[in-house]
């Protein structure tokens, strides 16, 4: 007797529980008759036993005969027809039968099920008689134009259990909504006062077993008038015989069925609440349980079949405007971020420096995504604003995050989860936003939200309704403590709401669209200076050979003027003519400096590999023999062998020359020593200007124990013209050597520099590329 | 030492103070040649390309140009490549004098056939030194393409 099988008793085990066939209860509930027909000749094969209280008619002798011949003549056609048209859906139609000899109206449901078709039969209500009244109909139009015109959905909730409150007449009704994980909480209540409360508490999900979800998205409503009221077995033909059940028939399935039996794990936990009778309509949301309209009665309480049908279409309705209803709190906030948006993507539009503009005001930044914390990581680069992780923490997050995550955004709640090291720093950083600005460098901006001891409100303890038994065997129990049971749940931040990702994405967009602007701008912008630099060059060249023309007037003049005039000059004529010479000769000597300057920046870089090793002694070479013969021989050390450098031969040359010169030039002692040399990577460790060379460049030196330079020169001795000792002192010179020696070196991505003990001595560092080490 | 006295030099040249300072160092250099100058590159090729202005008139050309390249008009290097590229005074020397030191102005002069490249010191002696150079090559060592017109076979 597998249909009539007792499922009473305390618990039953997890795994039934939630898959536990409730629509195969093979029960009903007494508030009705319930008959299963045959397809064509609705002969009634099955037959709930109560018959007798509403017909009074055995439920035996009903067994093999045909429905149509139960009822009044007038309604036979009718119940003919919405037997052959219905479907799977009860459909309404009304019913006389004649009982004891009075003419009787009943509501009637018919739908069709796969074996059969099933008609539910409940005693009309008085009032009810015939077609449902205007009154209702009146009443649902009004209700429904008002649930349409309220817009937050709060709101909307809360004007919709009133409305059924006042329909229907329930002690309580509540808006039950189901979360990601099936977990519920009360979002919307009307209450007597006396009542506790339950708006806000959370549900687990085992509240609701799945087989019972299930069954909601199929049958929206669901009404028990009478929790307490005995449950009805069903008898068929077989099991009337007398003789003993066969199992042939399969299990008669009551999903649609209105006076379905009640499942006892739903009654005792009901009953436990103090709820006596019950009316559940479910929101089906694209095709999703979105939640359950609950109504509670603390009394047994029947509904008219009319009121039932207005509640499952206000509860279509309700689910249908679900989704054009707004959070007004949340609209009110994204519209805020969305301010904050435009402001930051404005500025940093509108900025010089895009990392400035990114943290400055910072609490802009934070206000972004509400966050409590961010970093801004460009490259090795990290901004750390508000409450953050240790900025070794935040390089390790940010190095994890760039080989972890693969989205352009990547966000949770409980950071700990997918990167335990965040256990240690969970109360500034549970929650983590990585927006990853680049793919290909470490450019992100991390946003961090503290842990919340977050407290939900459980209608209970949510783990006294799962019992383990002697075997190990989970069981489920009806839970009777509803007293609100608070759980702390740690290391998780408040999530991050769809607005706030949607903000940072919209943030990357404008960064990733503000760069490419300000790289064609850049583009642009080399462009001109490139050209001006070009300009400049061609400029300096052109002018300085305009220069020279009315200068060789000069000298060539004078000079004749001497030498064919010179008997007609007195001495200091002739020595004033002299000067004249002199200073054009000098001016030639700038004039050729320019020239050479302007040039190199017009001609090509011939790179090739070049051996200082040669290179140098030839320039040594150079210069001793320009050096007067009677000065002492040079001594110039190399005390290591030279690398090779990738550089041009001809420029390097002239670098070696210049700061050789100037090594010997500026000097007090009769035979100067100077040393060249490249630094091993020892010292380039120590030298404090040579940190961030890549490891391919070498860092090359000339040192002299001249009469060295005063710190505050380090600067102008690079400058175009700039001398620091009187025009005639040190073997004159046009200021120019060291100018070109640092145009070369540049023009070869290196750079010079300078150290010095003044009145000792001073040595040039620059940085060329290696070659081979 | 051949005697190339005759064969007449062009000189072209804007600058009236450097033309003066040549006349005046060829001169103490005892140079006898007859000297034109031009003082933009359109009068130079007026000059050359002239037409007798009767039909006794024989026109004497040049054997011998000095030529400024930065000149007002038609610049010099118009000039050099204009006069190489005709028939009729591709063989005359052509001997670039100017301040202009610009490497790839010497290398451009060169390949469109300049047969010497001077550049013009600022500095009196080195001008000097120059102008000898030229003169003592050019003017008295060289033999000139019309010396036998010139001087007749010895």
């Amino acid at each position: 007797m597998r249909q009539s099988e007792p499922l009473h008793g305390p618990g039953r085990l997890q795994q039934d529980h939630e898959l536990f066939p409730v629509h195969l209860i093979g029960s009903t509930q007494p508030y009705g008759v319930l008959m299963v027909l045959t397809e064509s000749t609705f002969t009634i094969t099955q037959v709930s036993q109560n018959t007798f209280d509403y017909l009074d008619i055995r439920p035996q002798s009903l067994l093999g005969k045909s429905v149509l011949d139960l009822l009044e003549p007038s309604s036979r056609a009718q119940l003919q027809q919405s037997l052959r048209t219905c479907t799977h859906h009860p459909s309404y139609v009304p019913i006389a039968i004649t009982v004891a000899n009075t003419v009787k109206s009943f509501d009637g449901l018919v739908h069709r099920t796969n074996q059969c078709t099933i008609l539910e039969l409940e005693p009309a209500s008085p009032q009810q008689t015939g077609q449902p009244s205007g009154a209702l109909q009146n009443n649902l139009h009004q209700v429904i134009a008002h649930l349409r015109g309220v817009n937050d959905i709060t709101d909307f909730l809360q004007t919709a259990v009133t409305e059924i409150q006042t329909l229907t007449g329930y002690d309580r009704v509540m808006v039950y909504q189901f979360d990601q994980y099936d977990a519920g909480s009360v979002v919307a209540e009307v209450k007597p006062p006396e009542e506790v409360s339950y708006l806000g508490l959370h549900y687990p999900a085992t509240d609701i077993p799945t087989s019972v979800r299930q069954l909601y998205q199929q049958s929206t409503v669901r009404f028990i008038p009478d929790l307490t009221a005995p449950p009805v077995e069903l008898i068929t033909i077989e099991n009337s015989a007398a003789g003993p059940a066969e199992e042939v028939t399969s299990p008669l399935d009551l999903t649609y069925a209105t006076l379905r039996g009640v499942d006892p794990c739903c009654i005792e936990y009901h009953q436990n609440m103090g709820v006596a009778a019950l009316l559940v309509i479910a929101l089906v949301k694209d095709n999703q349980l979105w939640g359950l309209i609950s109504c509670h009665h603390r009394t047994p309480k029947f509904l008219p079949c009319s009121t039932r049908l207005a509640c499952e279409v206000l509860g279509q309705l309700v689910a249908a405007e679900l989704g054009s209803k707004v959070d007004k709190t949340e609209l009110h906030y994204i519209n805020s971020l969305r301010t904050i948006q435009a402001d930051f993507v404005d500025s940093i539009a509108n900025a010089k420096n895009f990392k400035q503009a990114l943290i400055e005001p910072a609490l802009r930044l934070l206000d972004m995504v509400s966050a409590q914390g961010a970093a801004v990581c460009l490259d090795q680069d990290i901004t750390l604003i508000g409450h953050t992780p240790t900025l070794e923490e935040v390089k390790t997050l940010s190095k994890w995050a760039m080989t972890e995550t693969s989205t352009e955004i990547f966000h949770t709640s409980c950071l700990s989860d997918v990167y335990p090291t965040a256990a240690t720093f969970k109360t500034v950083a549970s929650g983590l936003i990585v927006l990853k600005i680049s793919q290909f460098r470490r450019y992100l901006i991390l946003w961090f939200r503290p842990e919340v001891l977050q407290t939900v409100n459980w209608a209970g303890d949510p783990q006294t309704s799962v019992h383990e038994t002697d075997e190990g065997h989970i069981l489920l129990c009806p839970r009777n403590s509803f007293e609100q049971w608070q759980e702390i749940v740690q290391a998780t931040a408040i999530p991050w709401q769809p607005a706030e990702i949607t903000n940072a994405v919209a943030l990357k967009n404008a960064i990733v669209g503000i760069v490419l602007n300000k790289a064609d701008e850049l583009a642009q912008i080399n462009l001109e200076l490139e050209r001006s630099n070009r300009e400049l060059d061609s400029f300096a060249y052109a002018a300085s050979h305009d220069l020279k023309e009315p200068l060789r007037g000069i000298t060539n003049f004078s000079n004749i003027l001497l030498k064919r005039h010179g008997q007609a000059l007195n001495e200091s004529g002739i020595k004033r003519l002299q000067t004249l010479v002199k200073l054009a000769e000098r001016m030639d000597g700038l004039i050729d400096a320019l020239l050479k300057f302007s040039r190199l920046g017009q001609t090509a870089l011939l790179l090739q590999p070049t051996d200082l090793n040669l290179l140098v002694p030839t320039v040594v070479e150079m210069l001793q023999a320009g050096r007067e013969e009677d000065l002492p021989p040079l001594q110039v050390q190399i005390p290591l062998p030279l690398p090779i450098v990738s550089a041009d031969p001809v420029l390097i040359t002239e670098v070696f020359s210049n700061l050789l010169s100037n090594a010997l030039k500026y000097t007090d002692k009769p035979q100067p020593l100077v040393e060249i040399g490249c630094l091993t990577h020892e010292e380039r460790l120590e030298q404090q200007a040579a940190t961030d060379i890549t490891p391919d460049s070498c860092v090359l030196y000339v040192k002299d124990d001249g009469i060295g330079i005063q710190t505050r020169h380090f600067q102008n001795i690079f400058r175009l013209f700039k001398r620091l000792h009187e025009r005639d002192s040190y073997g004159g010179g046009t200021g120019v050597g060291l100018t070109i020696a640092k145009k070369i070196i540049e023009r070869h991505g290196g750079r010079i520099w300078v150290e010095s003990v003044y009145g000792e001595k001073t040595t040039f560092y620059f940085v060329l590329n290696c070659k081979e080490k | 030492m051949q005697g190339n006295s005759k064969t007449p030099l062009l000189v072209v040249e804007d600058s009236d103070e450097d033309f003066e300072i040549l006349q005046i160092f060829m001169e103490d250099m005892a140079v006898t040649n007859p000297i034109y100058r031009c003082t933009t590159g359109d009068k130079a090729l007026d000059f050359l390309y002239r037409t007798p202005d009767t039909e006794a008139d024989t026109i004497v050309q040049p054997s011998m140009i000095l030529l400024d390249l930065n000149l007002p008009g038609i610049d010099g290097r118009d000039v050099l490549v204009r006069l190489k590229q005709d028939e009729q005074f591709r063989e005359i020397p052509i001997v670039i004098f100017t301040t202009n030191s610009d490497p790839k102005d010497i290398k451009f002069c060169y390949r469109k056939g300049a047969n010497g490249y001077l550049i013009k010191p600022v500095r009196t002696e080195r001008f000097e030194k120059a102008i000898q150079a030229f003169v003592d090559y050019w003017l008295n060592t060289n033999t000139p393409p019309d010396w036998v017109e010139l001087t007749g076979l010895k």
